[in-house]
Formats: C-alpha cells, structure tokens, sequence
C-alpha cells in the first residue's frame, strides 16, 4: 500500500486536501478517528468574518491582505491570496461535484442565523441559508416566521427571536414565532426526536403536503420562514424546494443543536467526491506514532494496525485542534500527540485563557497549535523540518478561528495548499 | 453490585454523532438509537437493573457507532454487556441452534443432502417461520457432504514441505458451509510459497454471544486461545477469512468477554492484512488477469477493524479487475440477526441502500469479505458474492 499521498485526519481540511490530490491521480488515503467537527458545525464556511478591530469584514479577501501584514505567521500568510481564493473555488466545486451547491455573496461576506438567533458572518453557504432569491427578498424588508416543531427540544424560536430583534439586520422587521407538528404516528414521544430523525422524515418526501400546509398557516404571511434546518440530507436540495413550492413562502434553516445536519451535508458531499475519485478512506482508527529519520516520516502506524506500517510519499496532518484530539492537553502542557511537533503554545495554565469567557477577543489557546515553516512543513521535537510531512487546518498555530471568523477558510485554505505542494513535488520529480 | 467494567461511557460528550451513523435508528424508531441505548441509560441501569429498556434488543452489534465515535466509547460493547446482564432472558430453542453452529453444523454435514433439501422446501420454511419464528423469505446458506477439517486431513502431509506456515482459524462458515472457500485459502497460501496449520478450534463465539449465551462464549474463547496460543509461540500468525471471526479473537475476547488474549493479540490478522504484509517482504507471484466488473461492498466489522484498505490493496493489484468501491453501508444482515422473525423487515431495509448501491454499479460479482454480507447479497441481488480470496486464487491459477 505505497501511497502516494496519506492523510490523518477526516475533516475539512483533510478532505479538502485528499480530494485534491486525488482529483490529481494520486493514490490518496484518509485515516480518521471517529466523525468530524463538521458534524457540529453551521454547514457554512467562514472565510474571514471580523478583522483586528472586531468589525464586521465585507469583503473577506481584501481583508484578509490587511490582516496578513498585521500577522505575518498567520495560515492565510502562508498560502497567500490566490492560492486562497483557487482553494475556495475547488472546494464549493467539489462539493457541488459531491451533490451540494454553495452559494456566495459576489465575493461578499453574507450574514447566517446561529440556533441562538445571533446574526454571524459567512463566506459560502447552501442555498436554505442563502442564495439570489433570498437576497433580494431580504433587501425588501420582509417578515420573518421562526418556527418550531412540537416536542423538538434542540431549536426555540422564541429564543432566537428576541436576539435576533436585537440585530442592526433585523431591527424594525417583524418577527413572529409559530409551531408545526410533525404528521406521523410513532411510538416514539416527539421530545425523543432528534434533528437526525426528523432529517430522515424530510429525506422520505413523505408528509410534505401537510407539513407545508401547517407551514403557510403558522407563519401567518411571513415572506421568510425559518425551520430549524433538518429538511432532508440526501435529498435536501430537491426537498427544500419543493417545500417552498408547496407553502408559497421563502424557507430558511437556522443551525440546531447537534448533531447538526447543515454540517452533515457537507461532509456527505465531500466524503462521496473523495470516494468516486477512488479516494481509501480509513474510518475509526487513530494514527498513533511514526518514524521520522532525517527529517522524512518514512512510515505511519495506528490503533488497529499495530506494528503494521502505512507507507507514504507524503503525509498530511489535519487532526483538528482540541476538540477533535489534534492537540491535547495536560494540566501544564500542550501537545500534539501524533509526533510530538514543536507548538507555538504557552506552558502556563493560568495563561491559556481570558477570565471573560465570551471575550471577544478570543481566548489564547485558541492561537496554540503546531507551528510550521512556510512550507507548512512541522517541526519536530530536536528542531528537524520534516520535508514530506505537512499540516492543515486547526491544528495549525497563530490564529484565531472565533473571533477573526475564518475557521472554514483557512482548513479548505491550507489542506488545498498542501495539496498543491505535494502534487508539484510529486510531478517536479524531487522527493 | 456496581459493574465498572467498561466505562467508557464517562468519555460521551452526547454529541448524537453515533446515532447519526446507526443503521437500526435509520431503519426504525423501535431503536432510540446508541448514544440513548448504550452511554446513556448506562449510567442508570448501573444504578439500578430495572431501568433497563427492552429496546436493546434492537441493536444488531454492526459496531457503527464506534467506528463513528470521535470520544472512544464502546457503545456496542456496552449496549451488548447491558443486554445479557439487565435483560430477563428466555430460551429459545431457534436462538439455541442458531447460534451453536459447531453442533448444528457437524450434524447438518453428515447429512447435507437432506438438510439442503428439507430447507428448501416451502413447507418446512412455513413450519419453520410458525414454530421458530424464522421468516420464510430468508434463504439460508447451503451445507457441505463434508467438512473442511475432513479434506484437509487428506492434504495435510503436502503443507509440511513450506519452511514459512501460517496457522488458518478457519471457523464454521468454511468448515459446513463453504469448502471452496477454505481450499481457495490453502491454495492462495501455498501459491504464496506459504504452508498451512490448522488448529484444534471451536466456533469464535460471534453467534452465542449475539443470542445471549455468554457463558458458551467464554467457554469457547478460552479453548480458542489457549489452543492458538500452543500454535503461536514462535510468532506464527493466525490468519481467519471471515472479518467476524478475526474480529471476536482479536476484540470481542478482550473488551466484551474480559478475556486475557494478550498472547494472541498481535499474532491474529485478519487474511487480508496478512497477504498484504506477505506481499510487502516480495512474496506476489506473477497474477493472471481476472476479467470481471466487481462490485467491493466492505463489512461492518472489517470497517471496525480497519481492515478493509488492506482488501482493497490486495484487489487493486489484480490484473484486469474491473472495481468499484461501494460507499460503505451495512447490509443488515448482523450474522443471526436478520434470520429471526422480529428484526427481518428491519434487517431488510437496513440493507436497501447497499442493494441499491450494487444494481447501480452494475458489476458482473460482488465481492465482500464476511460470510453473512454474502448470504444477504445474494438473496436480495441475485448477484454472485465472491471472498476477496476467491478473486485471488482465480488470479494465481495455473492454466
């Protein structure tokens, strides 16, 4: 299993850079440690939502090349502009590819609504969230119905509401709340149902009728509907508008609690681009350890694998920040677990973070993470550049996914850039 | 008493991910789905045994939700522990012969003509769904006039010629139901300049403990290890064609059963890797081209043991295979799962998907590593399901 391209990890940045390499011919595999962070995430990709200043970024790429120049380590700084805007080109292609279209706002940033009804900043999102229509029909000042469906506990419409009268977007537009009851007999109590389980519901096409009629009756002649967003997966694009035909109004999904079915669109689409380009992909098992000599990570070996090496070209490194496991934490140390990388990190607990938990400035440790060259090549413990290893997405140092808005962009920014390195080096000959 | 044996549950973030993933939810809301079934009311039932929920009977121990898992938590082994433990148990005489397959095995082969020809009858398939409760629609697999053990006593002098022996758990599938499968094994092997052993073994236990016999498991694991442990102190391997078997030696004896099987652990690889590995010391001989579309669906517990890149390396490499690689979906079958009565609809349209899947790839065969995959394809396709061992040997024959 010589492969030409190994990548630990199954997220954004993971797929993003398999799929690329793949796309290429490459013979790429993935291994993956149970599911992405993408499946608690909003299903939109930020870009680059507040600059230094904590002000809203219009236009996310002109922003980003002040930023740069502010923070010449940031991920951005490493991949540069047009590799940036090339990776987000790819990406919304590959998920299209994958069966899922991305809209974006003519290279504007747009606004989605979170489950608290908090307005955010975002690059691309799927067409419940934004598109053309939408547009236009919000620029008209329309009225909003946030809807709930009885016994659903992950979604409060009354909620969202009050913080989304709050918004500058919002303010002065009226904004009701209302409740639609899902049409099936089940043994199952309605508070047990899920997003999942409602999903699969949509997926079936089954009770559209109804739940489109309950639709136009609780949002009293709203222009916009907003459902949490459960409606459908696989057949999410066909389902959302045929449910706009049947209720004559606008529908948009607000993000749910998780498991968030936005997100899972997403990964679906991925996954499946990376399997019809006869991408392996390795699910359930974790990289444990390496061999590097001379600064080439010569062979890999997992959980399950034990001493069986997985040999590669090249290897990608995009396990995730804390939350996925890429980086970990002791009680006064931070590392990276797979090859013990040299960090940008800070060894003092009490420095890790701000006693203000939503400061908006962001908490340190969100800035910790593998620290690169300009390669994106790591750095191992004895000061060693690892020439055919490279990170991606947030396990990389010396930015902040929060508070600058730009989680999305630099994971589908960074594993196209390692991507793009492995697949020059590959066809330039050099090793 | 408090059972703290596995408590892992304490590492669930009740992120729902696993749910997600389980093919039962998807199939019926009869099943609340992992998270509920397995972490959650875990921290319950140890408190106190009648909270216990008939609903986890539903849980066809596919494994998804491990593999799904991002915060390790045993999920299926949980759920299994709870169900045997918490559960009032009935016998019942069908999950009896079910699940001893060595018994019903060694007494169907010496009489293989009657039983495949009474099992084919409607009327002993209706007295079986209104007795045993064992629905007629399901087809069951077809028995051996003789077992593997029986033929390979009468090639067993020619292995001791391989200086190089692998020891082959051959189980009860290969050793009732398919002998051509455990001859297109000794014959891939010895292909491979490789000799065969094959030890004193009774069956992994996969069916007992899918029926609730855990003391038969345990029973049978520790004659397992203790006669593969004879076998395997110069390091030797043991090698399985069936994922499940390889799976339960290497997993279900330690983490379910709370078997020792430290021994054995590194030593036990499913067939695949093991050709693999062979093939990386130089050990390929020249393949023949295998003109065939084929369709690779990847079994549950493979996907758990992260054995299937191994499959599909070995299948990539020969010559003129036309492959398709199926997005990985269970079949529903979950060993002795689907042949019962309650859970057939269920097991059926679990398996939907896939079968759509197969007639989308409009392959000539489909090739899967487990046994009971096989039987389900083959009844609702119609196509031929091949041992990616199968698919070797035709690779490595001589003409």
């Amino acid at each position: 299993m010589n492969y030409d391209c190994m990548v630990i990890g199954g997220g954004l940045a993971a797929l993003t850079c398999a799929i690329k390499c793949a796309s290429e011919g490459l013979r790429t595999g993935i291994i993956s440690y149970g599911m992405s962070a993408l499946h608690f995430s909003s299903g939109s990709l930020d870009l680059y939502g507040y600059n230094p200043d904590r002000k809203i970024v219009s236009r996310p790429y002109e922003g980003i090349e002040e930023l740069v120049k502010l923070n010449t380590r940031h991920p951005y700084a490493l991949c540069g502009n047009d590799i940036i805007r090339e990776a987000m080109e790819f990406f919304r292609g590959a998920v299209a590819k994958g069966g899922l279209e991305l809209y974006h706002n003519d290279g504007s940033n747009h606004f989605h609504v979170s489950t608290m009804g908090t307005v955010k900043p975002t690059y691309f999102s799927q067409p419940s969230v934004f598109n053309e229509t939408a547009k236009e029909a919000f620029e008209k000042r329309p009225k909003i119905a946030l809807l709930a469906f009885t016994g659903y506990r992950d979604f409060y419409p009354e909620l969202a509401a009050v913080n989304l009268r709050k918004s500058t977007l919002f303010r002065n537009l009226e904004v009701i709340t209302g409740e639609v009851t899902l049409p099936i007999r089940t043994s199952k109590n309605p508070h047990e149902f899920r997003s999942i389980d409602i999903a699969r519901i949509f997926d079936s096409e089954r009770y559209l009728k109804n739940i489109a009629a309950q639709i136009m009756n609780a949002s009293q002649g709203a222009d916009f509907a907003g459902l949490p967003a459960f409606i459908g997966i696989n057949n999410y694009q066909k389902i959302h508008q045929r449910l706009q035909e049947l209720a004559g109004i606008l529908i948009y999904e607000v993000p749910t609690l998780p498991p968030s079915i936005l997100g899972m669109r997403v990964d679906n689409a991925l996954k499946s681009r990376f399997a019809a380009l006869g991408g392996e992909f390795v699910a359930g098992d974790r990289v444990v350890g390496g061999e590097i000599a001379e600064g080439v990570l010569n062979h890999v070996h997992t959980e399950n694998h034990g001493t069986t090496r997985i040999r590669a070209k090249y290897f990608v490194l995009a396990t995730g920040s804390f939350f996925s496991g890429g980086l970990v934490s002791g009680f006064n140390d931070i590392r990276e677990p797979v090859f013990n990388l040299k960090l940008f990190r800070d060894n003092e607990r009490n420095r890790w973070y701000s006693p203000r938990f939503l400061d908006t400035k962001g908490h340190p440790f969100l800035q910790y993470g593998v620290e690169t060259d300009d390669n994106l090549n790591p750095i191992t413990e004895n000061g060693e550049t690892v020439k055919n290893l490279f990170c991606a997405g947030a396990l990389l140092a010396r930015y902040n996914p929060v508070a600058e808005g730009c989680g999305g962009g630099v994971a589908v920014s960074t594993g196209y850039a390692a991507a793009k390195k492995i697949i020059r080096n590959l066809r330039g000959g050099a090793a | 008493m408090i059972h703290l044996d596995n408590i892992s549950f304490d590492q669930c973030i009740k992120c729902t991910v696993c749910t997600i993933y389980c093919p039962v939810a998807r199939a019926t809301h009869l099943f609340p789905g992992p998270k509920q079934s397995g972490p959650d009311a875990e921290r319950l039932r140890i408190k106190n045994p009648d909270l216990v929920d008939e609903s986890l009977k539903y849980c066809s121990n596919c494994k998804r939700c491990e593999i799904a898992c991002p915060s390790g938590v045993k999920i299926a082994d949980i759920i299994q522990q709870s169900k045997w433990r918490y559960l009032k148990k009935k016998f019942r005489l069908r999950d009896y012969f079910m699940s001893h397959t060595d018994l019903v095995g060694t007494m169907a082969t010496s009489m293989s003509f009657l039983v495949n020809f009474f099992m084919g009858l409607a009327i002993t398939r209706l007295f079986m769904e209104l007795v045993l409760k064992i629905p007629m629609r399901r087809v069951f697999p077809k028995y051996n006039s003789t077992t593997f053990r029986r033929w390979f006593r009468t090639i067993r002098k020619s292995q001791e010629a391989y200086a190089q022996k692998a020891v082959f758990f051959h189980g009860c599938y290969v050793n009732y139901n398919n002998l051509d499968l455990g001859k297109d094994v000794v014959r891939v092997l010895n292909a491979m300049n490789i000799g065969v052993e094959v030890p004193r073994e009774k069956c992994c236990g996969v069916p007992l403990i899918a029926n609730g016999f855990l003391k038969k498991a345990k029973k049978n694991a520790r004659y397992n290890i203790a006669s593969l442990e004879e076998r395997t102190g110069d390091g030797r391997a043991v090698i399985s064609a069936s994922s499940s078997c390889s799976f339960a030696l290497k997993y279900e004896y330690s983490n379910l059963l709370a078997l020792d099987n430290s021994r054995i652990f590194n030593q036990v690889e499913y067939i695949t890797k093991y050709l693999y590995s062979r093939i990386q010391e130089g050990g390929l001989p020249t393949m023949k081209p295998v003109h065939l579309r084929a369709a690779y669906h990847s079994p549950c517990h493979l996907e758990r043991m992260g054995g299937v890149i191994y499959t599909i390396d070995l299948l990539k490499r020969v010559p003129g295979l036309d492959l398709v690689i199926l997005h990985s979906e269970c079949c529903g079958i979950a060993g002795t799962y689907g042949f019962k009565k309650e859970y057939y609809d269920i097991s059926q349209s679990i398996g939907g998907l896939l079968f759509k899947a197969i007639e989308a790839a409009e392959p000539e065969v489909v090739i899967t590593d487990c046994e009971t995959c096989k039987m389900q394809i083959e009844m609702n396709t119609g196509y031929e399901v091949l041992h990616p061992v199968q698919v070797l040997a035709r690779a490595f024959r001589e003409e």
